[in-house]
């Protein structure tokens, strides 16, 4: 097929003339069934190559993509073109999957897209080998390297399996963003003959500023005076799940209409925020990065980062999704200069440290884990409780385990086990600290950002070793007016009374249960409520000071005014004694609620804190409550009180219970709120 | 070898429709000349003329590179659970199998967990009844002894009866051994715990010639017998009936003039010992030890 032919059928599918010039060069060696590492930048039309290549070949194309809601989006579009698309993803129900598997089985798909972790499913693995594959893609082909931003194990085994597949079978695998260095480990993991396309990573769209600050909250402040002001549509990205809860909380405090998302939230939810995003229901979405760059939408008109991001790769892929259309998209970074004392490092700078520092595990742990598996073989959960590490640390351990060689995962009976292998190698801890070097000197540059003086997207350019020698005018540095945090008198007067009756929410709401979400008088890290919690739990043994008590009346009354509560239960515990019945007894004085005492403890547990994972944290309690009178909560709505909420795995429990002896609605209430690794 | 060279040799070995002999055959025709990844890509004709395969082999070749792209998949799968793929071709694929087992049965490709190095050791197959008696299991008791005092691998079936007196026994010394499996090498994860850590120190190799997940099934527990004679020199057998999978192993070795060494069993023991020294197998003592003087002659009364 030549060029000309290709453009005939490229635009009664796709219903577009002609191709770039790359995107055809792509296209052609993919016809030819050679190998492609694509680089170009995000908005380039990447897609296109693979789905136009994919409606020309008789069987299946895969394409591995770590992005659920870009596999939503791009499936829904390529279906109102007529081309059959599905994805299978861990969204999905058992008799969607099945259904999709058995569409291209049939061979009644043409571009099937799927999760990397899926190559880990044994069912998938099966179901694969039935079906007539023409061509793999492997999207964000990035995450293939350590050296990338955004490292995944399970897309070692894409690796792993592009190697093995058939030596004519075409393989295109694509990024926005790779270095150098990450281009060739992706180059050499790949193996074969593959040709690399690189194009230009320069935006011109993006308006790219700087905010300095010399705090948190006027980072608050400014967008409280200048968001309004910003046209369209865009994305707030935070630090940590907290900050976007808080961020979003007072954002529509003052009349923002945005919404928090957070990667925890059920798929439901997440999907229904993401849709109406599409729709521009929301001015904006606070989120971590964990909304990714899963947000297929052109016209994103603005990115602000309240949290100076990793390094400058995390950054570049970060805003990538700015402006698509190619219409001007306005790209913010607040940073705040104040430095701690002591250590003298900048205060933005410490989350991003604590992530670095934080990416792997203790190498006691990891030996612990090796030690397990010498002597068994072991499943996840297995590890989880016989290590009492959290999972996030064991799967981090075990990745890197299965990468050195040191174990291997196997199936026993469908479900995955771990083994020790014959003549492992001991572990290489020099390749972590290598790698951590590495990020400390990347979040260096990601500084050197808020305070160059060159063009800052040559600054990017140069950082993703781009040889562009154009001259770039698209930033605070050249043409446009440097933005200051210079907060009105107005909104600092809101944010004062915002903060002082901000309360956390309680996401514990299951479809499992009556349990709904509910509130939290603060945050525990926020202001001195955790230490002195702590303080009279363990040190004083006295009674909550009056201010908690006020608080927690207030919070109750402005959030929860609008429930009928009947009754009001509490939870009894372990070691603290009497504290938390002396506080909910006032509390239901002040509240005019009924206190019941008929939630008690029917065998001792240990305190939830000491166990690192929830694996252990639910055996420690499940079971361990009942009523004394159980009849008594029958069709009662009741709102649960206690202390503190960690990982709300205690007020779970009990609002199942409830829930089987008959509570319409249970609400849960604490006096603070932890954000992970507080206590 | 390289790895994408797997994917093919596992959809060869695979094609339902030519033989294990013609198989091999066909590999010796080509491999001087090509290797796997080449001879796929040969067109049907070349296939013919290049390689002596008959128009329908061609065509049952051709129509098998589809599945490669299917395949690859499964491979993926078997090496990143740490499962070694021989093929015939290999450096690594036993001599002894090759020389015992000729084109006709060597199998195409092996499939094998544990300690690759159990092959290159003097190896001892102790085989017999699955209802053995306790003379047979004391038998195989001495004989895995035996092995591991002489550094000697033992090669068993993990049947029940005697095949598991031998895995058991010369574990149980502190010995070796070389499992050969009735089944697709992944579906034994039973055995992958139960022999945990023998398999990580080094003490056990298991091997399978069946597609990886295939269960166990009597036809594929006959058709491993002539590997577990095939990858040694010296067979012991502990207690044979006059018919089924012992019976028809020792005769086909016999046959092929394997030295077999049979337990010269008491008068009144159940079992047809004495008929299979008749037909040839040396007799041994309890200890394992050639008894030169049994002369046979009660058999002869007996059956002849």
């Amino acid at each position: 097929m030549n060029r000309d032919e290709a453009e005939i059928t490229l635009k009664k599918l796709f219903g577009i003339d002609k191709f770039y010039d790359e995107q055809w060069e792509t296209v052609d060696k993919l016809l030819k069934g050679e190998r492609v590492l694509l680089i170009q930048r995000t908005g380039f039309g990447k897609s296109l190559c693979f789905q136009f290549v994919a409606t020309q070949y008789e069987g299946i194309t895969i394409i591995f993509s770590p992005l659920i809601a870009l596999m939503r989006d791009q499936v829904k579009s390529l279906k109102l073109n007529g081309i059959a698309a599905a994805y299978l993803n861990s969204e999905q129900t058992d008799e969607e999957y099945n259904e999709v598997i058995s569409l291209a089985i049939e061979n009644n798909i043409k571009i099937l897209y799927i999760a990397p972790e899926r190559m880990e499913n044994k069912k998938w693995n099966e179901t694969v080998r039935q079906m007539k594959l023409s061509m793999v893609v492997v999207d964000e082909a990035h995450t293939i390297s350590e050296w990338g931003h955004d490292f995944r194990p399970a897309f070692k085994r894409i690796i792993q399996l592009v190697q093995l597949l058939p030596a004519d079978m075409p393989v295109l695998a694509t990024t926005a963003t790779a270095n150098k260095k990450v281009q060739m480990d992706i180059e050499t993991q790949i193996t074969g003959k593959i040709t690399t396309l690189r194009g230009k990573l320069l935006r011109p769209n993006f308006h790219l500023f700087v905010i300095g600050t010399k705090s948190e909250e006027e980072k608050y402040q400014w967008l409280g005076d200048n968001l309004k002001n910003l046209p369209g549509n865009g994305l707030i990205y935070t630090g940590t799940r907290v900050d976007s809860e808080r961020y979003a909380n007072w954002l529509n405090n003052i009349g923002v209409n945005c919404v928090n998302y957070n990667g925890g939230f059920e798929a439901e939810k997440r999907k229904e925020i993401e849709n109406s995003f599409m729709t521009n229901k929301w001015k904006c979405i606070v989120s971590t990065n964990a909304l990714g760059m899963g947000i297929d939408k052109s016209d994103i008109r603005f990115i602000i980062h309240t949290q100076i991001p990793q390094s400058p790769i995390h950054y570049y892929q970060e805003i990538g999704r700015a402006g698509r259309d190619g219409k001007a998209a306005y790209v913010i970074l607040f940073f705040n200069s104040d430095k701690d004392d002591v250590n003298d490092i900048y205060k933005d700078c410490e989350l991003p440290l604590a992530f670095i520092e934080g990416s792997k595990p203790k190498l006691v742990y990891y030996n612990s884990v090796i030690n397990l598996l010498k002597s068994e073989p072991l499943k996840e959960n297995e590890i989880i409780k016989k290590s009492n590490l959290k999972q996030k640390q064991v799967r981090i351990i075990k990745a890197d385990l299965i990468e050195q060689g040191i174990i291997k995962e196997v199936i026993y009976n469908r479900s995955k086990t771990y083994e020790y292998q014959r003549n492992a190698p001991e572990l290489d801890s020099s390749r972590f600290e290598k790698l951590r070097k590495q990020k400390l000197k990347d979040l260096d540059s990601m500084v050197e950002y808020v305070f160059t003086k060159q063009p800052r997207m040559k600054y990017l350019s140069e950082f993703l070793e781009d040889t562009e020698t154009k001259v770039f005018t698209n930033c605070d540095n050249t043409k446009y007016k440097k933005r200051i945090s210079n907060p009105s008198n107005e909104v600092i007067d809101k944010y004062n009374n915002y903060i002082n009756d901000e309360f956390p929410i309680l996401e514990l709401s299951t479809k499992l249960s009556n349990l709904s979400d509910g509130i939290a008088s603060s945050f525990y890290g926020s202001s001195n409520v955790g230490n002195i919690i702590h303080k009279c739990k363990y040190e004083t043994k006295e009674d909550f000071p009056d201010f908690l008590l006020n608080q927690s009346v207030k919070a109750i009354k402005s959030k929860l005014y609008d429930i009928d509560f009947d009754m009001m239960l509490y939870i009894p515990p372990t070691i603290s004694k009497d504290l938390v019945k002396n506080f909910v007894t006032k509390l239901s004085d002040k509240l005019d609620i009924p206190l019941s005492h008929i939630l008690f403890k029917n065998r001792e547990t240990e305190p939830q804190k000491i166990f690192t994972n929830n694996y252990l944290k639910k055996d420690n309690i499940k079971g361990a409550f009942s009523l004394k009178n159980e009849k008594l909560v029958k069709q009662k709505t009741i709102l649960l009180v206690d202390d503190i909420c960690d990982s709300g795995t205690t007020l779970k429990e009990i609002g199942s219970m409830l829930t089987k002896f008959g509570a319409i609605k249970i609400v849960p209430f604490t006096i603070a709120k932890t954000i992970s690794g507080d206590i | 070898m390289n790895n994408n060279e797997l994917t093919y040799w596992l959809t060869f070995t695979h094609v339902i429709g030519i033989s294990n002999r013609r198989k091999n055959e066909i590999i010796s025709n080509f491999i001087n000349n090509y290797n796997i990844i080449e001879f796929y890509n040969l067109k049907e004709n070349e296939l013919v003329n290049a390689c002596n395969l008959n128009s329908d082999e061609a065509k049952l070749i051709k129509e098998s590179h589809n599945s490669l792209s299917n395949n690859s998949f499964l491979v993926e799968d078997l090496l990143n659970q740490g499962f070694e793929l021989i093929p015939i071709i290999s450096k690594k694929y036993p001599k002894t199998l090759k020389k015992n087992l000729k084109m006709k049965l060597s199998p195409n490709m092996l499939y094998i967990k544990g300690d690759i190095g159990l092959f290159d050791f003097d190896s001892v197959a102790i085989v017999g009844s699955r209802t053995a008696s306790q003379n047979s299991l004391d038998f195989t008791d001495n004989i895995a002894k035996n092995c591991y005092e002489n550094n000697q691998v033992v090669v068993s079936g993990f049947a029940k009866g005697v095949d598991k007196q031998a895995l058991d026994s010369i574990l149980n010394y502190g010995g070796k051994s070389i499992i050969v499996l009735p089944q697709g090498i992944t579906t034994f994860s039973s055995g992958f715990k139960k022999y945990y850590k023998q398999l990580i120190d080094g003490d056990i190799l298991l091997l399978s010639t069946f597609h990886p997940n295939m269960p166990w099934s009597i036809q594929n527990a006959m058709a491993r017998n002539p590997i577990i004679y095939g990858l040694t020199n010296k067979i012991y057998v502990a207690e044979s009936n006059d018919s089924g999978g012992t019976w028809f192993g020792v005769l086909d070795g016999l046959k092929k003039n394997r030295e077999i060494y049979i337990r010269y069993s008491d008068e009144n023991e159940k079992n047809a010992n004495r008929q299979l020294i008749q037909k040839g197998g040396i007799p041994v003592n309890m200890q394992g030890d050639v008894l030169d003087d049994v002369t046979g002659n009660k058999q002869v009364e007996l059956f002849g």
